[in-house]
């Protein structure tokens, strides 16, 4: 029977960069382990599926009270998650979260970078963020804030080439992060400026 | 005005290539296609591309995916990924429709009468599974022409 084990509670999802967690708080029953098991539903199984649910296995039996629910939500629709608690044969009702998620409220931080000057070149190190991300870089010499150059990285390599600067001149240079699946921004990371070295070159 | 649809066809080819060996494992006829029958998708004009795919988005989505439900967790959760993106995407070219930038000539109409024609000629399991094995001449054809 499935009455005698309450519904998991407090179920929530946190969501940051594209990656999406369900969590809930612990049924506690003494002397006993208590498992979980979460199901999604997309917009199109509400639609077209009579309202459908769908386990996700890795979070069947499961003890822990947490579930990386992001391969799952992975179109920009409406989703409703729920999760129950098992033990043994005695299932309790399940707890379903309020009202919708999407993706597209996931919340963006700002970009990690690192700003290099090489000689003459201003380089920039981005952390990759996974396949859904681009980054906006921007830059501009000390002073001349009005003229701002932008590049756009769609695939994070190892080091980024920005510019040629001048000698003995100080760049400056600060990005964000865009996801074109939700077409969304991040505020922009802290500005980092960087000086060229001075000329090295001499006339022998 | 021309129509710009923003979707993460990325995402959609990787759900479908983690499945495809499946889906297509459950199609016995393969002397028969229900897209390419009898002439290639490449064959249409481009005038006729936005509402070919319109059309082909809402034949997936209102007679595909639902039947295509299996007994393998792990695939009905990628059919299900697929799916919503489909009408997230089919959402944004029906407004396309309404604003008359998605126009459909006679060649798109008969290539899809053609197309429904193939799918109702089998059993609605056999001809969905077959339909969403056959996705990445969809995929390709979009990202191709």
């Amino acid at each position: 029977g499935d009455a005698l084990l309450p519904a998991p509670q407090s179920i929530s999802i946190l969501s940051t960069n594209m990656k999406h967690f369900l969590t809930w708080s612990p049924v506690i029953v003494q002397g006993a382990t208590v498992r979980y098991s979460v199901e999604f539903q997309g917009e199109y199984e509400r639609e077209y599926t009579n309202g459908s649910w769908i386990p996700i296995s890795e979070c069947s039996l499961t003890t822990a009270t947490l579930c990386n629910i992001t391969e799952d939500i992975s179109a920009t629709v409406a989703y409703k998650l729920r999760v129950r608690a098992e033990l043994g044969a005695t299932r309790s009702q399940w707890g379903t979260t309020k009202g919708f998620f999407s993706r597209a409220m996931t919340s963006l931080t700002p970009p990690v970078l690192r700003v290099l000057a090489d000689g003459h070149h201003v380089l920039v190190e981005l952390a990759d963020m996974g396949p859904s991300f681009q980054f906006h870089v921007l830059y501009w010499k000390k002073g001349q804030e009005s003229r701002v150059w932008q590049k756009v990285v769609k695939e994070v390599s190892s080091v980024v080439h920005l510019d040629t600067m001048e000698a003995g001149a100080e760049y400056c240079v600060k990005a964000q992060t865009h996801v074109e699946a939700i077409n969304r921004s991040s505020s922009f990371s802290p500005t980092q400026c960087v000086r060229a070295q001075g000329d090295t070159s001499m006339w022998l | 005005g021309a129509c710009r649809v923003s979707m993460s066809m990325a995402e959609i080819r990787a759900g479908f290539t983690a499945i495809k060996a499946d889906i297509q494992s459950r199609d016995p006829i393969r002397t028969l296609s229900i897209l390419s029958h009898p002439h290639s998708l490449h064959k249409l004009k481009s005038s006729d591309r936005c509402c070919i795919t319109h059309q082909l988005f809402t034949f997936y989505v209102d007679k595909v995916f639902k039947h295509c439900r299996t007994e393998d967790s792990f695939v009905n959760r990628k059919i299900s990924s697929i799916a919503n993106s489909f009408l997230s995407a089919r959402r944004k070219l029906s407004q396309c429709h309404e604003q008359n930038n998605c126009m459909c000539g006679e060649e798109s109409r008969e290539k899809f009468k053609q197309i429904l024609a193939n799918y109702e000629g089998l059993n609605v399991t056999s001809a969905a599974m077959k339909s969403l094995g056959e996705l990445d001449i969809l995929l390709d054809w979009m990202e191709k022409s």
